[in-house]
């Protein structure tokens, strides 16, 4: 092979048996996994990124790519004989990155490509030369760069309530105070006080300093997800975080089973008031240090507790009544291919549990939001399934919790 | 604006031309309302340089005379700029009234009285929807407060790399906005996502009574984010330097960041030195620290020079303001109103011990630098970092830059508006 004259000395022939030179390294073939027949190449460093290393034995010519060396070959008419490469046949190379802290280093892990490992140094152990003119983000391949900056600031970020942004920061920190991102999760609270009446101290939105976190949700809040007849899943498109609740196969007793709660935890928990704000004023007690003023809990409750009224109505409703206005809604859902995202099998009877489910805690204005929103929901829900709980990375923010109608949802509470 | 403070009779000064500065067209001396449109100025003092920067002329006569003592002048001046003052109209108007209530309280001694009034004001229109939109509204127009987020972000990720237990003490008023950007920087890195506590210390009245609905905010985008979360509020404090390990919930295992956007000017000048060596005995890994490029503090028995520092950096603001707000922006009002708060408590307020964290003596970059290299040595910004603020100031309109500090001054990075330094953003470390 015409590689083995190259002065770089990169290939096996040689060294076989013999003191390699420092950039060369001869691996027992039996330690390929995946191709044991594959010639295992270490590259030193300069010699992975050496753009010319194919050299030209007649003229010392060098070129990038072995295409273009012997195309240049065929220019020094050359006699058929020495055209061709030697005849012996060409082993399928694998190449392993030269930093010996990189798993790649092993020839276990090789790469097949050149090109693959070249990238793969550069990305991981490079330094970052090429940089977005927009974004200031940096590269250290010059390809990944250039992919980069044709779609750099060209993406658009959409809220729950509407509002397109072109900037990921003020996207990001648009959300976090969004009274849409609010109205999911109060639903969620508010599902739970019901559930959990008895329950009391437990608030997920204070944790008491210095107690051990464990990454995941507090108990009562998986409360919802509970299946109704044992192993469905009540899902609830509207809400991403929940259903990565679902991913963590946390189950409990449903709402809609326990119908029939006791009505004065009933009254109680549909306003909002009283257990979160004892549980609340506990809490902050622990929290705040020596001398410092509790924050003032009333302002908030006060706030909910208008919302509330502004619901009254709906909060009066008798179980029953809930039932029933939650089946009208769950008959107007659509697109149970949403459920298929989470290896559920689709049946009409759980899209409808499903609905029934977010029927309870929204006014109808909710279901055409279902409808309308569950299609980006697929996606975005897809992806979230994909990359699971807390470990999950990459998470793309955008169109993500592309959920609740914007505006017009008040859930059932008023409360958020 | 107390419009009410010249009644026509005491608005009759004849034309008299005090020293012979000025000129006095008394077309409207009956009415002592004063021209809400900037077409005002057609009855402007005919100032000899042309270049239509009359309130800051006019303001800085009027704290000479107030230092001199000079009561006819003073009450001269403060009627001149009532005349011609208005919250509502261009830049020089703005200024001159605000600068006009903050003088007059000077003259009067009624400065404490005046600040209380103003702030009782404010927190009673104050909510959670109301201080969201605003603040929100000015990070989206302008990089002012976004800078120091993300430089303090990069220091703090940084030097947290690695750690699982973070615990962050949040020490101001920017309602926690700094944070969802580090929470998903957190959520998206590409090792295990560590947990993290937040405990925010607030001192303005103003912002304790939203923290809870902002906690509650913080706590669901965490869970959005996938980051585990704890979030703590402390409050209440009469001064930070009451501020111990216990009180914030430290732990042993707990790697901290303290975090101080515009905290240091809040406390009194000579406690600073105090509190700096109380945050030094939290053990931090990192303290960021991000102040307002002024110096309100060094000319403190200078009222002239105090004055003329406060003319020069409110000049900037609200200059910066009417440049990066839409002409009838809401949002700009209130932050004009907010300044005329300082603006009071800077001139017209002794500094008494007791005060609820309200002092804002703000100091420059290398002043602080000085009082922070007692206890701690600076950290240089990373490449990255740095490369961050550079991609945050594209996305706004042109003016800003940003300039790192060289040599062993200091280990900051300035924000600068039109080349002239006016954020100061740092890291330090034990």
């Amino acid at each position: 092979m015409a590689d083995g004259a190259i002065s770089h000395g990169f290939t096996q022939n040689q060294i076989a048996g013999s003191n390699p030179p420092p950039c060369c390294y001869f691996f027992p073939s039996s330690f390929m996994m995946a191709n044991p027949e594959a010639e295992v190449i270490a590259l030193s460093p300069k010699t992975l990124m050496a753009t010319n290393r194919f050299l030209c034995e007649i003229c010392g010519k060098g070129f990038q790519r072995d295409q273009n060396l012997q195309l240049h070959r065929r220019g020094h008419n050359l006699p058929w004989k020495l055209k061709q490469r030697t005849s012996k046949e060409v082993r399928k190379r694998v190449y392993v990155c030269p930093e010996k802290s990189c798993v790649h280093n092993h020839p276990s892990r090789a790469l097949g490509d050149l090109t693959g490992i070249k990238k793969h140094f550069c990305r991981k152990h490079g330094e970052k030369k090429w940089k977005c003119e927009k974004c200031a983000k940096r590269y250290a391949v010059q390809s990944d760069c250039k992919a980069h900056s044709k779609t750099c600031g060209t993406r658009e970020y959409k809220c729950d309530c509407g509002t397109i942004f072109s900037r990921r920061d003020s996207f990001i920190t648009h959300r976090a105070f969004c009274d849409a991102l609010a109205e999911e999760t109060a639903r969620v609270n508010a599902a739970s006080n019901i559930n959990n009446a008895a329950a009391a101290g437990n608030n997920v939105n204070y944790h008491v300093m210095g107690a051990s976190l464990v990454p995941s949700m507090p108990p009562h809040l998986a409360s919802i997800f509970k299946p109704v007849q044992g192993n469905h899943r009540i899902i609830d498109s509207t809400r991403p975080e929940h259903t990565l609740w679902m991913n963590q196969e946390v189950y409990t007793d449903p709402i809609i089973s326990c119908s029939n709660p006791p009505p004065s935890d009933y009254q109680l928990s549909w306003v909002l008031g009283n257990k979160d704000a004892s549980s609340d004023a506990e809490e902050l007690a622990s929290v705040t240090g020596v001398g410092s003023q509790l924050v003032s809990v009333p302002s908030l409750f006060s706030t909910q507790t208008l919302n509330v009224s502004h619901h009254t109505p709906s909060a009066n409703m008798s179980a029953t009544a809930l039932l029933q206005k939650a089946a009208q809604i769950g008959a107007t859902s659509s697109d149970p291919s949403f459920l298929g995202s989470f290896g559920v099998k689709c049946s009409s009877n759980q899209v409808q549990d499903g609905n029934k489910y977010c029927g309870l805690y929204g006014t109808s204005s909710i279901s055409t939001g279902l409808g309308s929103d569950v299609e980006s929901s697929v996606n975005d829900l897809s992806t979230l399934n994909q990359l699971q709980m807390y470990p999950s990375k990459r998470r793309h923010i955008q169109n993500e919790d592309c959920t609740t109608t914007g505006g017009q949802t008040r859930d059932f509470l008023g409360v958020g | 604006m107390e419009r009410t403070l010249f009644t026509p009779k005491e608005a009759r000064y004849p034309n008299n031309q005090s020293n012979g500065h000025y000129q006095l067209e008394m077309q409207s001396t009956n009415q002592p309302q004063s021209s809400h449109t900037s077409t005002s100025r057609s009855s402007d003092s005919g100032e000899p340089c042309g270049d239509g920067k009359w309130a800051s002329k006019l303001l800085r006569e009027c704290a000479r005379a107030i230092s001199e003592k000079d009561s006819t002048k003073i009450h001269h001046l403060l009627w001149m700029l009532n005349e011609l003052a208005s919250p509502y109209g261009d830049c020089d108007q703005k200024l001159a009234s605000y600068f006009l209530q903050a003088l007059f309280c000077k003259a009067t001694e009624s400065g404490q009285r005046c600040f209380k009034t103003l702030t009782s004001v404010a927190e009673k229109s104050h909510s959670f929807d109301s201080a969201r939109k605003l603040i929100l509204k000015f990070q989206e127009v302008s990089p002012w407060t976004t800078f120091g987020h993300v430089a303090s972000n990069g220091a703090i990720l940084e030097s947290l790399e690695g750690e699982s237990k973070l615990h962050i003490i949040d020490i101001s008023d920017t309602l926690c906005t700094q944070w969802p950007t580090l929470l998903e920087a957190l959520a998206t890195r590409n090792d295990e996502t560590p947990h993290l506590k937040l405990t925010v210390v607030v001192t303005a009245s103003i912002v304790r009574s939203v923290m809870k609905e902002i906690s509650q905010r913080m706590e669901k985008f965490a869970r959005l984010m996938g980051v585990p979360f704890e979030f703590n509020v402390v409050s209440g404090l009469k001064s930070l330097g009451e501020l111990t390990k216990e009180a914030l919930g430290v732990q042993e295992d707990e790697a901290i960041a303290v975090n101080c956007i515009g905290a240091l000017r809040k406390i009194e000048v000579e406690e600073r030195g105090d509190v700096v060596r109380m945050l030094s005995s939290l053990q931090p890994r990192v303290v960021t620290v991000v102040e307002e490029e002024a110096d309100f503090s060094s000319s403190k028995t200078d009222f002239v020079k105090c004055f003329e520092e406060c003319l020069r950096f409110y000049t900037l603001y609200f200059e910066m303001l009417e440049e990066s707000f839409i002409p009838t922006s809401n949002e700009r009002l209130m932050l004009e109103r907010e300044c005329s708060r300082s603006m009071v408590r800077v001139l017209a307020c002794e500094d008494e011990k007791g005060h609820d964290g309200d002092c804002e003596r703000r100091e420059r970059g290398s002043q602080w630098s000085e009082r922070l290299k007692e206890v701690f040595s600076p950290v240089g910004f990373s490449d990255d970092c740095v490369d961050d603020v550079k991609a945050l100031l594209k996305r706004y309109r042109t003016g800003w830059s940003h300039v790192l500090t060289q040599g062993d001054d200091s280990s900051g990075i300035y924000l600068t508006w039109k080349d002239e330094a006016v954020v100061w953003a740092s890291a330090w470390k034990p």
